[in-house]
């Protein structure tokens, strides 16, 4: 393993296509030239980053895979399966779609990177020293019944890894993609995946990542999709795992008529930090957004939530909304909501709903005249809680997993007499 | 017979208010009573009292069945066998009406098979098997969250069951369909207690003992002809007849402008 700088900069350049390589030279200037998250940046604020790239190396090959986790085995029904270890694409198949990887592509006919390599430090990284990536193409009016599964996996301790996915959806065509994150038990390491969507005019896309790291590994995710023309992309985003785990998504309907949805839950225990940013951006006329994410904190764990719905000038009848409900379980736990509006045309409907609190006693005093003791009332509206979450999400498979694991952790905690 | 639910002496307040002063009452097994009475008179504070919902200041005893509410929790006393149907049944986001049933009836010790099968009869029965698999009154009508509340009842079978406002916010025909069910579950085991202001769930519903509640405590009881006296002479009547003179409250009078500065704009 190496440290990051122009030495190993030039070793982890020496396999990739000759167009990408001079990509990641000029990312590596911006990369330079960028300092590290302090805290004190708006985006940043809420947020202890805590990882210089100085005390990180970069991984020469990857680690040993690790097998089976709660997640993937529920989704044996899949159309094929990607494997991506500490940025390696060790294995992608699928009967559905065509996959490639970064070394099948002669040119960089789609972007490599949708993600601006000045975006913060962690984004230059990407660009800088991703080096592998799996391009998945799913051809014009092709359906997929059953997901692509891709696991994004950190094992090496000490390592920062950059996984790719980039998903391209054909003119009314249907994809279904689940992207599962995993790390090794109790291993300190930094991952930066770039997901990029494209939906296609009139394409479909369900897709769904549940980021179950290990709590001593940090996840900052950059997520982009892009609609066309009547295009629709449902989101599914489940946040379990990581001491930090920031999901930045950007959706931009940029076609007329485009329609995203956005659902998600997380359940951040311990001194997890759970951080979500996303931009949905209106520029395409007749567009529908709706962004429905729930979560709960207990312990000391924080969770973050800021989310911009901007309208552009020209997006005449957009119609938009943003929900962020918080449980806050415990004294010390945390949960900032901070949804915004920009909005630059006037022929819109819009709006957000956003709560912070405890459980709230009008539904424990209901649930308990039936009988029910303090404890389990309190469980049934956890479950309660996040049901309204699982019941949307876009692919069937995982519910059962997301709602047990969820519930076990509240139990857990419950028991152990760690809520409030 | 066997005293379903005794009250005595009974008084409430919150926040230093005064709201039940002196409330008796005494319901025996097998019969239903109706407790009237204006709004603000105490009704709903009696039912949350006796529900055991917190917040009250509150003296004097209850019990059921020979034994004492105040000292155990809201659980506790639904497991004894209380069941307050609610005035405004508050939505459960994600809790399903079934779920919420199967837990209820596995803490009051009902093995499944039998909590499953009154679910599926009681939901026929009063036309609740659309929502069984709906959040708990999410989205429901005035008529149907009524209804819920009732299907409830009939599923966890209490030996007492108190009725707020039971018929408020239905049509008629809802109302008739109430009555009928309150009047189909008497039973030897079971005391109602309905709370209402109206005495128009009374045309279709034969309560063994009326009760007039006016200013925190019950001031007549007796049988069909009180309602008959509401019906046409109102609580003013019957205020007459008893001597009870109406205490105006002289709260302060509120300007516009007072809402305005009591509104917390660096909250």
């Amino acid at each position: 393993m190496t440290a990051f700088d122009a030495a190993s900069h030039a070793n982890s350049k020496s396999n990739v296509p000759s167009w990408r390589a001079t990509q990641m030279d000029s990312a590596l200037e911006v990369f330079e030239s960028l300092e590290e998250p302090t805290g004190f940046e708006e985006d940043w604020r809420y947020v202890d980053f805590d990882l210089p790239f100085a005390e990180l190396s970069q991984i020469e090959s990857p680690g040993e895979p690790l097998s089976g986790g709660p997640f993937v085995v529920s989704l044996a029904d899949n159309s094929g399966r990607v494997l991506i270890v500490d940025g390696q694409v060790l294995e992608s198949g699928s009967s559905s779609a065509t996959v490639s990887t970064l070394r099948d592509l002669e040119t960089d006919e789609r972007e490599y990177s949708v993600v601006a390599v000045d975006h913060n430090k962690l984004a230059a990284a990407h660009g800088a020293f991703s080096n592998d990536g799996v391009f998945v193409d799913v051809a014009a009016n092709h359906l997929m019944d059953s997901p692509l599964v891709i696991e994004i996996q950190g094992v090496t301790p000490g390592s920062a890894s950059f996984p790719h996915v980039s998903i391209m959806v054909g003119e009314n065509a249907e994809a279904r993609v689940v992207v599962v994150y995993r790390s090794a038990d109790g291993v300190e390491l930094l991952m930066v995946p770039e997901i990029d969507l494209q939906v296609s005019d009139g394409g479909r896309l369900r897709f769904l990542s549940v980021q179950n790291l290990d709590h001593a590994a940090t996840n900052v995710v950059h997520q982009r999709m892009t609609l066309g023309r009547d295009a629709t992309g449902r989101l599914g985003e489940v946040g379990l795992g990581a001491k930090l785990g920031r999901l930045d998504l950007g959706v931009s309907l940029e076609g007329d008529g485009a329609s995203s949805e956005m659902v998600g839950l997380y359940f951040g225990e311990g001194s997890q930090t759970l951080d979500y940013r996303m931009l949905i951006n209106h520029s395409g006329r007749n567009t529908s957004s709706d962004v429905f994410l729930k979560g709960a904190v207990e312990d000391d764990a924080q969770s973050v939530f800021t989310g911009l719905l901007r309208i552009e000038k020209d997006a005449r009848r957009t119609s938009t909304f943003e929900t962020n409900r918080n449980l806050v379980l415990s004294e010390n736990g945390k949960a900032h909501s901070v949804p915004n509006l920009e909005i630059l045309c006037d022929d819109v409907i819009c709006g957000h709903a956003s709560s912070v609190g405890p459980l709230e006693d009008e539904h424990l005093y209901y649930l308990q005249s039936r009988g029910l003791s303090r404890g389990r009332a309190e469980r049934l509206l956890i479950k309660g809680f996040f049901q309204e979450v699982i019941d949307r999400l876009p692919i069937a498979g995982l519910e059962a997993p997301v709602s047990e694991e969820v519930f076990r952790r509240f139990v857990q905690a419950q028991e152990e007499g760690r809520v409030a | 017979m066997n005293t379903a639910l005794m009250v005595s002496d009974l008084s409430v307040a919150i926040d230093n208010k005064q709201i039940l002063d002196g409330f008796s009452l005494e319901v025996p097994f097998g019969e239903v009573h109706a407790i009237m009475g204006p709004n603000g008179s105490g009704k709903s504070t009696f039912c949350h009292v006796l529900t055991g919902k917190s917040g009250y200041q509150v003296r004097g005893s209850a019990s059921l069945n020979g034994d004492d509410l105040f000292s155990l929790d809201v659980a506790e006393r639904a497991r004894l066998g209380l069941l307050q149907s609610f005035q405004y049944p508050t939505q459960v986001a994600g809790v399903r009406l079934r779920e919420f049933m199967l837990e209820a009836a596995e803490e009051l010790g009902l093995d499944l098979g039998e909590a499953t099968a009154r679910i599926e009869t009681e939901s026929e029965r009063f036309g609740m098997g659309p929502f069984l698999d709906r959040s708990v009154n999410r989205d429901l009508s005035g008529g149907e969250k009524k209804r819920s509340e009732i299907f409830q009842m009939a599923v966890l079978r209490p030996k007492v069951a108190l009725l707020d406002e039971i018929d408020s916010g239905l049509d008629i025909d809802a109302v008739k369909q109430v009555a009928e069910a309150v009047e189909a579950m008497r039973s030897p085991d079971l005391a109602v207690v309905i709370i209402t202001h109206y005495s128009r769930i009374l045309r279709y519903l034969s309560p063994d003992r009326i009760h007039v509640m006016i200013d925190g405590r019950i001031v007549d009881s007796g049988g069909s002809e009180l309602a008959e006296e509401l019906e046409s002479g109102g609580y003013e009547a019957l205020r007459r007849r008893l001597g009870i003179e109406k205490v105006v409250e002289d709260g302060p009078v509120r300007k516009p402008a007072d809402f305005f500065t009591e509104t917390p704009f660096d909250v």
